[in-house]
């Protein structure tokens, strides 16, 4: 019944939601996005939670609060988040992804070169 | 401003050793505790653990021993006045049967200085409830929302709901949370809920306090919750290793075990199984079994 997993905080969960929309350019830079209570009345969670998750995207300039009209995508916010993004990957997932390669002995380059070829 | 920071750094509500006895049972062993502004807090416990007799003190509604205030003001003593500033619903909610909506909310408006009719109003655009209809002939879940929509356009800054949705089937209730976060919550208004489906608000909590027999067993934040407690569905050969880690539940279904853990650090937990953190509901079972509180 629960829209959240189990493993990771509520806060972090409906950030990277947020962060979906800025990245797939759902809303693009300047543009609003959706207003605290809004998210919270949707998601049935606290107001707090959600201005936790706005928060930490606030602080890498990802997002803008404007006082009285809410939140906005940040000038420079889409390539902030992406470069924010990518080094997140690089260093959380990426290690696990060839640590999982290597245990099922797949060779990385094959697979690119396989995969180019079937699409 | 200076005042006003003040005013909202105050609690809410604070009680202090608060005690009540029913002839010579004795029903609240003194609970302590502040809710400050701004929070939802939700209070479980129970049946006849102690739940509506606590919110029974706060509405100045029942008589107590201790020190109760409710914005700054004594609950029993300024009962009265209190209300213009605190709303509730409570579980044997009752509204006036023979009244038609619209007399109802004319009685109010006459009653109460701080009910807005046209919010009221408002509230119930949308939704079956009219105002011609008489109370008698609404169902349980019209009631419920005539209900919300006239504690909401009470311009109240403490909003209590005992077991508020009751009977409801899950679209009014999720219908009745969203109405709340949507129309009611701000940084300056508390609300205090109490409901056997905890798992269904847990995440618009932001404290938790569980009662038992009269007492506080636990009283939290929901985050200090998810960093303190974790559930691990151990894995069959390493029980005895978890168990040795003192888990304070342990309940074995289909071959595996879950166990609660409280303040033992994750990254130890890893190595026999799943680590998650427990649903509330999963807490509370675990905590009801324990041992009496030190």
């Amino acid at each position: 019944m629960s829209q959240f997993n189990d493993s990771q905080p509520i806060f972090v969960q409906i950030g990277e939601r947020i962060a979906d929309m800025i990245l797939s350019k759902t809303t693009k830079e300047g543009e609003a996005l959706p207003s605290v209570r809004q998210i919270s009345a949707d998601l049935s969670v606290n107001p707090l939670t959600v201005t936790r998750a706005y928060q930490s995207l606030v602080d890498i300039g990802v997002v803008e609060s404007r006082r009285g009209m809410g939140m906005f995508v940040a000038e420079g916010g889409h390539q902030r988040l992406l470069a924010h993004e990518r080094q997140k990957f690089l260093t959380e997932e990426w290690p696990r992804v060839m640590a999982r390669l290597a245990a099922l002995d797949l060779d990385p380059t094959l697979l690119l070169k396989q995969g180019g070829k079937d699409e | 401003m200076n005042d006003l920071a003040q005013t909202t750094a105050a609690p809410i509500v604070s009680a202090r050793g608060l005690k009540k006895h029913f002839g010579r049972t004795e029903i609240l062993h003194g609970l302590d505790f502040d809710i400050p502004a701004g929070r939802i807090y939700g209070l479980v416990g129970h049946n006849g653990a102690g739940k509506t007799t606590t919110l029974n003190a706060l509405l100045g509604l029942t008589s107590y021993e201790g020190t109760v205030r409710v914005l700054g003001e004594d609950p029993y003593q300024k009962r009265a006045s209190l209300m213009k500033n605190v709303a509730f619903i409570s579980d044997v909610a009752s509204l006036p049967r023979f009244l038609r909506v619209r007399e109802l909310f004319a009685l109010l408006t006459n009653i109460h200085p701080n009910f807005d009719q046209a919010k009221a109003r408002g509230f119930l655009e949308g939704t079956d409830v009219k105002m011609e209809a008489r109370i008698k002939n609404l169902s349980k879940g019209m009631i419920a929302q005539l209900h919300l929509a006239v504690v909401m356009a009470i311009d109240a800054k403490l909003l209590v709901l005992d077991e508020p949705t009751l009977g409801l089937d899950i679209t009014y209730r999720k219908r009745f949370y969203r109405r709340l976060l949507e129309d009611y919550m701000t940084e300056e208004r508390t609300l205090l809920i109490t409901t056997h489906q905890v798992d269904e608000i847990e995440f618009m909590l932001s404290d938790i306090m569980f009662i038992r027999d009269g007492e506080l067993i636990l009283h939290m934040q929901m985050e200090t919750v998810s960093s303190k407690f974790s559930q691990v569905l151990v894995r069959a050969d390493q029980v005895a290793a978890a168990t040795a880690l003192g888990p304070i539940y342990s309940e074995t279904r289909f071959g595996q075990t879950a166990m609660v853990f409280d303040g033992v650090d994750r990254d130890e937990l890893a190595q026999f199984g799943d680590v998650t953190t427990p649903t509330l509901s999963d807490l509370f079972v675990a905590l009801m079994q324990r041992g009496p509180a030190k």
